[in-house]
């Protein structure tokens, strides 16, 4: 077992990349590749909201404004500047970057339901927002016209196999680089005041800062996922920031299992192909989604991950006879 | 003036939808997310007692109770089995019933906007009053509202059953070591809550029309409510719910976004200078 | 090196420290008994920063640090334990530990290198082996006995090198046996460290085994302070604590 963990998750990383740019050999279709690229925009945005509310201990309800901020203002850059991908790119981490500095430093202070509500409300703004603002967002229709995918850097974005390696890289990329944080001395201090502000506050830990760090981190991520949605559909949609997507990010969490890294992506390939299975079926998706929602919530706590690690852990104390435990987010 | 009793009515719905919330957060100590759901059913429900009825007096009061009904069971059933668990869990729990309520109503009602008109009783004149024009109906709402908040705050405050009520919210193993039956405070309370905000539906009918989901952006102003006005305090509710609803009638005098923003302008302000809200204790971590 | 005058808290109409006025020589050992809402508690919440003094003054190596942030104080070299041990259950001993050298070093904030730094880990286990949890170095502090918490606790404090360090009942909770164990690791570290130690007691005991000066505090005043012969000898303090615990002991 290779030793220095950052380089186990380079190679993982890299593993993971290539194993995904493979698999349209073995599933060719273009539903494989359309649920591939969905799934990188979810589970970016999950992961991102995983490290609020998994390595935090913050409970933001109100994540989605990020997403939909994200999509927007790249569809925004991309159709009405005129700009080119990468620029589109950086000026949305920007300004998502931006607007979560505000609202962090708003809503960080108050204590946990209050968080909570009111970073939904502040979505809820950006949704009004994004309806009445019509002349520019085209209101609740979402934006026409397109959002054009320009050529940068001899990848063209209009061809299907170049968008969907993209969106595994950006997938691959965003995930290491947020494994990243959260395994340097920020992500763990991070922990410290998720399990215990008053002594991290004890042990002189600006306990403020870095939450609102947090907070931005997974602000421009979330972003991320948006934009990667937005250049998938080639639009964006008012959906984009309505508080279901919020709801759908907390329980693609705790389906996958908050206590794990990958958790939240595994949460959301589930719900994905949840959705895609339901819909096939009927149109009264709120229904199933809400009564598995139930289930879940009334059954089933640490999530499929979750489960799958304590059942490991479990074998290995064992065969070790140490004491085994499960661990709230390795 | 139109303004002015337009926001008051708005206000009036408002409160009654906040009472319930903050009651209910106040005495279990927990959020009811879908409290919004409530108010959309107590419309629901309004519309159709209305229609198989005739009479508006019966929808009110039937709608009402049927909420009310509905949230003890909601309460018994689902809710008290996450009290131990998590924030995540208790919001999970009410989100999957918001989705299943939603898709209920739409499978039920059908997904079109419904309206009901006004009923019989209020097909009056209505009154002029200092330049403008009060519609007999929105006196009718006053009033109920006024009512309602007058024998509750009575209730909570005189009554032994008020006082077991504060008492639970305050410290429920001793409550409940005095002999006092919580899992009947809580299921009691929550029934409460929601028939207020089940009746708020009910006298929301003649006013506003009724969609799938219309219950949350009222959660919405009712948690900003809860928020300015103190959560667990009723009488905040009320002033909270007051000036949140002249806000908006007179916001909606420009442009609708300014409406919104000017609420979350207010609520920040106060936030920043009085963290625990212009009645309630404290929201400051 | 810990110097208190003339500290005074109220909390409502309850005067919890009345004028109290204490010194604690540089390398001492102390112990502050008294009985329960004497104020010794709160003593502690007042010198650590966690409430702010009504009056008085507290100074630690000659500076004044009444009015300081608890974070301020910890960082000029004060370091607590908590009489319900004030720990991160997710973390391991050592993870926690080392997360807590990287907050006294500052180092907490960074995000390009990954945890733990290298540097920090001598001086974790050197840490790890003052209170004896080197053993119990992977185990996720949740899991940890009631005892080994209370010693992860000290590990903590210990973590921010500290000139002074305050104990708040380090054996709470303990029976007999694992009383005395702690406290001998107490004594331990207090001699290997150099530090000046204070702590908070209920074993009279532990006490007058252990402490080279005791502090006895009653309704938030200072009763007696002295060696143990002589507060054991005091009438105040017999008559109003201990009373009952020393009749027919020898001297």
């Amino acid at each position: 077992m290779i030793r220095s963990a950052p380089v186990r998750d380079a190679l993982f990383a890299v593993g993971g990349l290539v194993l995904l740019a493979a698999l349209p050999l073995v599933f060719p279709g273009k539903a494989f590749s359309d649920f591939v690229i969905r799934l990188s925009a979810f589970a970016v945005y999950a992961t991102s909201l995983n490290l609020l509310i998994g390595y935090g201990g913050m409970v933001s309800f109100g994540h989605g404004l990020f997403y939909g901020l994200g999509a927007y203002s790249f569809a925004l850059l991309m159709q009405k500047a005129g700009a080119s991908i990468p620029v589109a790119f950086a000026s949305t981490i920007l300004i998502n970057g931006a607007v979560a500095a505000v609202i962090g430093a708003i809503c960080i202070r108050l204590k946990e339901i209050y968080f909570s509500f009111l970073t939904l409300a502040f979505q809820m703004l950006l949704h009004s927002l994004i309806i009445a603002w019509t002349a520019v967002t085209g209101g609740d229709q979402g934006l026409t016209g397109g959002v054009p995918r320009p050529p940068f850097l001899g990848i063209r974005l209009d061809e299907p196999r170049h968008l969907y390696l993209f969106c595994c890289a950006v997938l691959v990329a965003s995930l290491f680089v947020m494994r990243h944080l959260m395994q340097s001395p920020f992500g763990y201090t991070l922990r410290m005041i998720r399990d215990n502000p008053r002594r991290a506050a004890f042990l002189g830990i600006h306990v403020w800062r870095i939450r609102l760090l947090a907070f931005v981190v997974a602000g421009i991520f979330g972003g991320v996922g948006g934009m990667l949605i937005s250049l998938f559909v080639s639009s964006a949609y008012p959906d984009f920031a309505y508080w279901t997507v919020s709801g759908e990010g907390v329980f693609m969490i705790l389906l996958g299992g908050m206590g794990v890294f990958l958790g939240p992506l595994a949460g959301a390939a589930i719900l994905l192909l949840l959705n895609d299975l339901v819909t096939r079926f009927t149109e009264h998706y709120s229904l199933v989604l809400g009564i598995v929602i139930l289930l879940f919530a009334l059954g089933l706590r640490k999530g499929v991950l979750g489960l799958v690690t304590d059942l490991w852990a479990r074998r290995v104390a064992a065969t070790k006879g140490g004491s085994s435990a499960a661990t709230p987010a390795a | 003036m139109t303004q002015t009793t337009g926001g008051l009515i708005s206000g009036m719905l408002l409160f009654l939808v906040a009472a319930g919330l903050s009651l209910i957060f106040g005495t279990l100590k927990v959020t009811n997310f879908m409290h919004g759901s409530l108010y959309m059913l107590g419309a629901y429900f309004a519309y159709t007692l209305y229609n198989l009825t005739g009479s508006y007096a019966a929808a009110v009061v039937g709608a009402a109770l049927g909420v009310g009904l509905f949230a003890l069971i909601f309460e018994r059933l689902f809710m008290s089995r996450v009290y131990s668990a998590d924030v995540l869990m208790q919001l999970l729990v009410c989100y999957g019933f918001i989705l299943i309520l939603d898709d209920a109503v739409k499978i039920i009602w059908g997904a079109e906007f419904l309206s009901m008109g006004m009923p019989a009783a209020f097909q009056r004149p209505p009154i002029l009053l200092a330049g403008g024009v009060l519609p007999v109906f929105y006196l009718f709402l006053i009033g109920v509202t006024l009512l309602v908040a007058l024998v509750l705050g009575y209730v909570l405050t005189k009554t032994r059953i008020g006082k077991i009520v504060r008492a639970a919210a305050i410290n429920p193993t001793m409550t409940s070591a005095l002999g006092i039956n919580t899992a009947l405070v809580y299921g009691g309370v929550f029934a409460l809550g929601g028939l207020l905000a089940g009746l708020g539906g009910a006298l929301a009918v003649p006013v506003r029309s009724l969609v799938s989901g219309m219950g949350f952006s009222i959660l919405i102003e009712s948690f900003i409510v809860t928020v300015i006005g103190g959560m667990g305090s009723v009488s905040g509710a009320l002033v909270g719910a007051l000036l949140i609803g002249l806000v908006r009638s007179f916001g909606t005098i420009g442009f609708p976004l300014f409406t919104e923003g000017l609420m979350f302008v207010f609520m920040t302000v106060i936030l920043i200078v009085r963290p625990s809200g212009l009645f309630g204790r404290s929201a400051e971590s | 090196m810990l110097t208190i005058e003339h500290l005074r808290k109220s909390f409502g109409g309850v005067t919890a420290i009345d004028d109290v006025s204490l010194h604690f020589d540089q390398g001492s050992l102390t112990a502050v008994i008294g009985p329960n809402g004497a104020g010794k508690t709160t003593l502690f919440n007042l010198i650590t920063g966690a409430f702010r003094p009504d009056a008085g003054r507290v100074l630690l190596g000659g500076e004044d640090i009444a009015g300081l942030g608890a974070p301020e104080i910890m960082r000029r070299g004060m370091g607590r334990a908590f009489q319900i041990a004030s720990i991160f259950p997710s973390l391991t001993v050592r993870d926690a530990i080392l997360a807590g050298i990287n907050a006294h070093r500052r180092d907490y904030a960074k995000v390009m290198r990954r945890f733990p730094l290298a540097e920090a880990q001598t001086q974790a286990d050197e840490v790890m082996e003052l209170v004896g949890l080197s053993a119990r170095a992977p185990v996720l502090s949740g899991n940890l006995s009631h005892g080994d918490q209370k010693l992860l606790d000290i590990a903590l404090a210990l973590a921010l090198e500290p000139r002074v360090l305050l104990l708040d009942e380090p054996t709470a909770g303990m029976g007999p046996e694992e009383r005395w164990q702690m406290i001998e690791t107490v004594h331990q570290l207090w001699q290997r460290k150099q530090m000046t130690l204070v702590f908070i007691e209920h074993d009279m005991d532990i006490v007058f085994k252990y402490a080279q000066t005791i502090r006895v505090l009653s309704y938030g005043k200072v009763l007696a302070e002295g060696t143990a012969d002589e507060v054991r000898r005091n009438p105040a303090v017999i008559e109003a604590y201990l009373g009952a615990h020393f009749e027919g002991r020898a001297a």
